[in-house]
């Protein structure tokens, strides 16, 4: 392995390197359903000690920093939680009385997630999750501050989501009154220090004040209905009187969550337990 | 190199692997932490010739972008290319000096941060963030980390260094 100091470079070297250009240039033109299978294939066979050590080290370091943060949290749940009974019959009634039908159960599945120092990462999200979890593409991914993104595929011991940041993520959303519909996307011009969602086609004549909190709209059937995305932060820009682009900061920052649930969606006629 | 030296080059590689997927997500989980990944290949590049600093960087892009497939390919262009400029790099100018080194490890997380996000089509709010506020930081605690690492274990490395 050692050379001669000063020794250029060979031709063997330039061949070598230009091979390996290639193949990366390959790589990155490969379809994403290709690539995102590749990369499962890989992270499942020669990647798996690796994993396991990184997961083992994750789940030992919440164990120890986040036993206190969860004891507080969950007096406070069942503190909420007392009232729940109340309010669920009550619901329960009014659904009866609108002859409504009962709200599709969702379960969750909570899931570690397992960042990297790339300067990709928090764009896509290493969770430690396998397919026996029954988390399939497409599953929505949430955080207790709001939504994080979506499970973009599922291998046998680990799970892809794409969270908000990535460019192609989109989600139906409303406001919280339910008044104003658009799109929530990542925005593509904002200042370094800050990270913002933009919420789009917003017609102009509806007007959202800064503050408002938006949801997913449960439209388009990916994403149910409620979950909190982020608030408006203003208007970002106006598109020749028949648009209004707002800013809308996060609730959930993907590159500082150490856990999210997955929510299952239920496919149709399965039952949820 | 004899089959002790051997040894001691492959212990040093677990051990910066040991770093990166054990030590570090359980000490500090951040984009500023060191990669010591990148550490493992520049210093594979300061001994090796450039195409086998090339492959090795591309391997090492491949790692990379199985485990955050946000664009899959782009960690293994920019390691590639940071592994082969290295190894040239060091052929052609670089001294035995311990900060050169610990330059030549800031540089490398520079060139292959601004590649990565350039060849994985980052938005410019991103691109500015993470060329102006991580990529720094990471540059400069992966540096830190790279002068520790040489200071300890130069000999399991086979590195020359004045200190």
């Amino acid at each position: 392995m050692n050379r001669a100091p000063g020794r250029a470079t060979s031709r063997s070297d330039t061949l070598l390197f230009l091979g390996c250009l290639v193949l990366s240039c390959g790589a990155i033109a490969l379809p994403e359903r290709l690539s995102l299978n590749l990369a499962n294939a890989v992270r499942e066979t020669a990647l798996l000690p690796v994993l396991w050590l990184q997961q083992r080290a994750v789940e030992g370091r919440t164990s120890r920093s986040r036993f206190q943060a969860l004891q507080a949290e969950r007096d406070s749940a069942v503190l909420a939680a007392q009232s729940l009974g109340a309010l669920a019959a009550e619901n329960e009634r009014l659904r009866g009385l609108l002859a409504l039908r009962e709200r599709t159960a969702m379960a969750t599945v909570p899931a570690e997630v397992l960042h990297q120092v790339a300067p990709t990462d928090g764009r896509t999200l290493l969770l430690a999750l396998g397919a026996a979890t029954g988390v399939r593409p497409g599953d929505p991914v949430i955080s207790p501050e709001g939504l994080v993104g979506v499970v973009l595929s599922v291998a046998a011991r680990s799970t892809v989501a794409m969270s908000w940041g990535h460019p192609d993520f989109r989600v139906s959303a409303a406001t919280e009154d339910g008044s104003v519909l658009g799109i929530v996307a990542p925005s593509v011009n904002t200042e370094a220090s800050e990270t913002f969602l933009e919420f789009r086609g917003v017609a102009y004549r509806d007007t959202v004040a800064t503050g408002t909190l938006v949801l997913t709209s449960g439209l388009g059937g990916v994403y149910p209905r409620g979950i909190p995305i982020g608030r408006v932060a203003g208007v970002r820009k106006e598109e020749l009187g028949w648009e209004r682009i707002y800013r809308l900061a996060p609730l959930a920052n993907p590159g500082h969550l150490g856990h999210v649930l997955v929510l299952r969606v239920p496919a149709p006629g399965e039952l949820v337990p | 190199m004899s089959r002790r030296d051997s040894n001691q080059f492959i212990l040093g590689f677990a051990l910066l692997a040991a770093l990166h997927f054990y030590v570090r997500p359980r000490l500090w989980d951040s984009r500023a932490a060191p990669d010591f990944l990148l550490l493992a290949l520049m210093l594979v590049a300061i001994r090796a010739r450039p195409g086998v600093a090339a492959l090795a960087g591309f391997i090492v892009g491949i790692v990379n972008d199985v485990l955050t497939p946000a664009s899959f390919g782009a960690g293994a262009l920019a390691h590639t290319v940071v592994g082969y400029l290295a190894a040239w790099g060091r052929a052609v100018f670089f001294p035995d000096n311990l900060l050169v080194n610990a330059g030549l490890f800031a540089g490398g997380v520079v060139l292959r941060n601004t590649l990565e996000l350039l060849a994985s089509g980052t938005p410019a709010g991103q691109l500015s963030a993470g060329l102006l506020v991580w990529t720094p930081l990471q540059a400069l605690t992966t540096a830190a980390a790279g002068i520790v690492i040489l200071l300890l274990f130069r000999n399991w490395f086979a590195i020359r260094i004045e200190v």
